[in-house]
């Protein structure tokens, strides 16, 4: 009995462990594969990342959504152990990435925003060296059946297509067969039929029991993959939770668009903003706001609000052009909370 | 595992420097073309017959009669001199080989126990060779017809009437092809390990670097295995440049090759770690380029590999005194021209400075160097 405690005691303490860190305690509280607390990156007088925090639950897909600057990328960074924090810790399975950088990127596999390769190697030649960083690794033939590039092993990587050097970028987050996987804003620049196809991998992975945690600027991408979403702006975390709790925040169930046009005029000059305040008192409207040339309307009765909506415009005049529905999307969501798109 | 990381990266790092092609031409390809253009167009010793020198103090039939006999001799061009102009024209490089038949040689040939007296030029293995077999098949030829005019005659053939003695000569004679392939060697080494900054300052402006640097693979790992991949392509360039100037013009290693192997693994390492600075100071890939090319060139021409310097103005004297090619050169010509070894004085100051270049140079980079 004593010799099978040794046994099991010896295998779970790894070298690592034995440094003089923490062991993160929400690592051994809620099994959380990575821990974010108070993290913080300064360039100066920017402020890159503001105060992040946030945890990630094994086997889930977890995306950081936010538009360009938010920071996403260094936040990435800073698990990835290729850029240093300002301020608060961050932790992959307990192990404080800081002190135990080498350690942390045997076992997590990470795609780059923009994965630039050395352009005197082939395919596989690059797929072999970066194996040959990690202890076990997986061979190039079987990398390049995942996401489906076999018989490019020996093309050069300026002759590859953009959505293939992508996928290839993602063969090299996968070399070590990682259970943690850092995807930066996988699908920019891709066809929708590669987005596609990288959503079905992505999902593929977490069916194997892989972590991954994705950044991203699209909502679809959030929305359709993701299990928890950590929503970023100017460096700070706005909102944190499901797909479907971020989306009820709203309290919405329906999101109504049209313009409204005084007569003739042009619907700018119909002064949509002049009519907000008494849409909003529209039965069932939770929140009206005035986009580009049209009138936002959220309302968790579309029926209801349809109806007044109609009775209201004939009532003033104006007319209704362009009307559409659509079921509340995380954009919506932004827009609640920042006042601005996503893609602004 | 890190054994493992490194190799994958030297290796790595060998198949791309093998497929740099720019690389190659302004390196090995610059060299070669140098030496071949330098080789053809001035050869100095075009011809393939034997200088043969001869010196007749005997002045008998015998010796007129073996003196016909060579200059008949297409393999030979026969001059005839006094011992004194004949062996001074053998040092001074004019000769081949010197052939004396001494005074009695006429009468002792006739004995049957006569003596040639032959002076080689030792300092050129392969014409030696080409004039010993000359004067052997020579003197085999004239033993041979006197055994057979003795067996006509009815008598006793003596296994052979004429010896040599041979005496070999040392000349120094340095043909230009000679003077300019260590600086050949010199020039290469410094084309192919001076832009090594330039590579890694557009590895980090790509990106290459940050991805890297994702990975267990240590920055030291990184660093050691691309200066030992850069290395054994230089050395190995060096090599085919070396056996392409002894192939094909006869240029001969006088001195050490162990001497010759670790002056150009210095030098390699001293100009390589120069190309660090480079990357360390300059903020784009292009930038490096340029500052590279720009020492490359007065380097090239002010150092000695082309042409001797010691002519030059005054105004450039310390100008040229600065430059690390200078005593990389003549390093390399002392042990391949003058057949130095690693115990020559003259061979130390060049590595000593060498050294000192080399370490002022890693202090410099590997402080001001940006990873990231």
């Amino acid at each position: 009995m004593a010799s099978t405690a040794n046994v099991l005691h010896t295998a779970q303490a790894t070298p690592e462990a034995h440094q003089t860190d923490e062991i993160d305690q929400a690592h051994q509280a809620h099994q959380a594969r990575v821990s974010v607390r108070h993290l913080t990156k300064r360039y100066g007088r920017f402020t890159a990342v503001n105060d992040v925090s946030f945890e990630i639950r094994r086997g889930e897909i977890f995306g950081i959504l936010g538009p360009n600057g938010a920071g996403k990328t260094t936040t990435l960074e800073i698990l990835e152990g290729i850029r240093t924090a300002d301020g608060g810790e961050a932790f992959v399975d307990g192990l404080n990435v800081r002190r135990n950088r080498r350690a942390v990127q045997r076992r997590i596999g990470v795609q780059l925003q923009a994965t630039t390769l050395f352009p005197e190697l082939t395919v596989r030649e690059t797929l072999r060296l970066f194996g040959a960083f990690y202890p076990h690794a997986l061979s190039p033939e079987e990398l390049l059946r995942e996401v489906a590039l076999e018989d490019k092993a020996r093309a050069f990587p300026q002759n590859l297509s953009g959505g293939q050097r992508q996928r290839l970028a993602l063969a090299l987050a996968l070399v070590n067969d990682p259970t943690l996987v850092f995807l930066d804003e996988p699908t920019t620049g891709l066809d929708p039929q590669s987005r596609h196809m990288l959503w079905d991998t992505v999902l593929r992975l977490r069916e194997r029991g892989k972590t991954i945690v994705l950044t991203t600027h699209f909502m679809d991408e959030a929305q359709t993959l993701c299990d928890h979403i950590a929503i970023l702006d100017s460096g700070a975390i706005i909102a944190q939770d499901t797909p479907t709790g971020l989306i009820g925040m709203l309290g919405a169930s329906a999101a109504i668009e049209c313009e409204l046009r005084a007569g003739n005029a042009t619907p700018n000059e119909a002064n949509i903003a002049g009519h907000l305040a008494a849409i909003r008192t529209l039965p069932a409207v939770t929140d009206a706001r005035e986009g580009a040339a049209h009138a936002l309307i959220y309302t968790d009765n579309v029926e209801q609000t349809l109806v007044a909506l109609f009775q209201f415009a004939s009532q003033r005049g104006l007319t209704i052009d362009h009307l559409q529905t659509h079921a509340p999307t995380l954009e919506d969501v932004f827009l609640k909370l920042t006042g601005r798109g996503l893609r602004e | 595992m890190t054994m493992k990381a490194f190799g994958a990266m030297f290796w790595a790092g060998v198949t791309m420097l093998r497929r740099d092609r720019v690389l190659l031409i302004t390196s090995l390809g610059l060299a070669l073309i140098s030496i071949l253009v330098f080789g053809w167009l001035f050869t100095s010793n075009g011809a393939t017959a034997l200088n043969l020198g001869v010196v007749d103090q005997d002045h008998t039939a015998v010796t007129s009669q073996l003196i016909t006999g060579l200059k008949k001799n297409s393999a030979l061009k026969v001059y005839q001199g006094t011992q004194s102009e004949e062996t001074q024209a053998l040092s001074d490089g004019h000769r081949g080989a010197v052939i004396v038949m001494p005074a009695n040689f006429g009468a002792d040939f006739a004995w049957g126990h006569a003596t040639l007296q032959v002076y080689y030029d030792q300092s050129s293995p392969i014409e030696e060779a080409i004039a010993h077999a000359a004067v052997q098949s020579i003197v085999a030829n004239l033993n041979q017809s006197m055994q057979s005019a003795q067996s006509a005659q009815g008598g006793h053939a003596a296994a052979s009437v004429v010896t040599l003695h041979e005496q070999a000569v040392s000349v120094r004679s340095l043909r230009q092809i000679d003077w300019l392939t260590p600086g050949m060697v010199g020039m290469l080494l410094m084309w192919a390990n001076l832009t090594v900054g330039a590579l890694l300052v557009g590895w980090r402006q790509q990106g290459i670097l940050r991805r890297l640097a994702a990975t267990p693979l240590r920055p030291g790992a990184l660093v050691g295995s691309q200066i030992l991949a850069r290395l054994a392509l230089s050395l190995t360039q060096g090599i085919v440049l070396l056996a392409v100037a002894m192939m094909l013009f006869k240029v001969q290693v006088v001195g050490s090759w162990l001497a010759l192997l670790a002056t150009m693994t210095l030098g390699s390492l001293t100009l390589l770690s120069i190309g660090f600075v480079i990357g360390a100071f300059a903020r784009t890939e292009s930038v490096a380029q340029a500052i590279s090319t720009l020492i490359s060139f007065p380097m090239m021409f002010l150092s000695g590999s082309y042409f001797p310097t010691d002519n030059a103005p005054a105004f450039l004297a310390p100008v040229i005194k600065a430059l690390p090619l200078s005593y990389l050169n003549d390093a390399l010509r002392q042990i391949i021209n003058n057949g130095a070894d690693l115990t020559a004085p003259a061979v130390h100051g060049d590595l000593l400075i060498l050294a000192a270049w080399l370490l002022v140079a890693l202090l410099l980079s590997t402080r001001a160097f940006r990873w990231a």
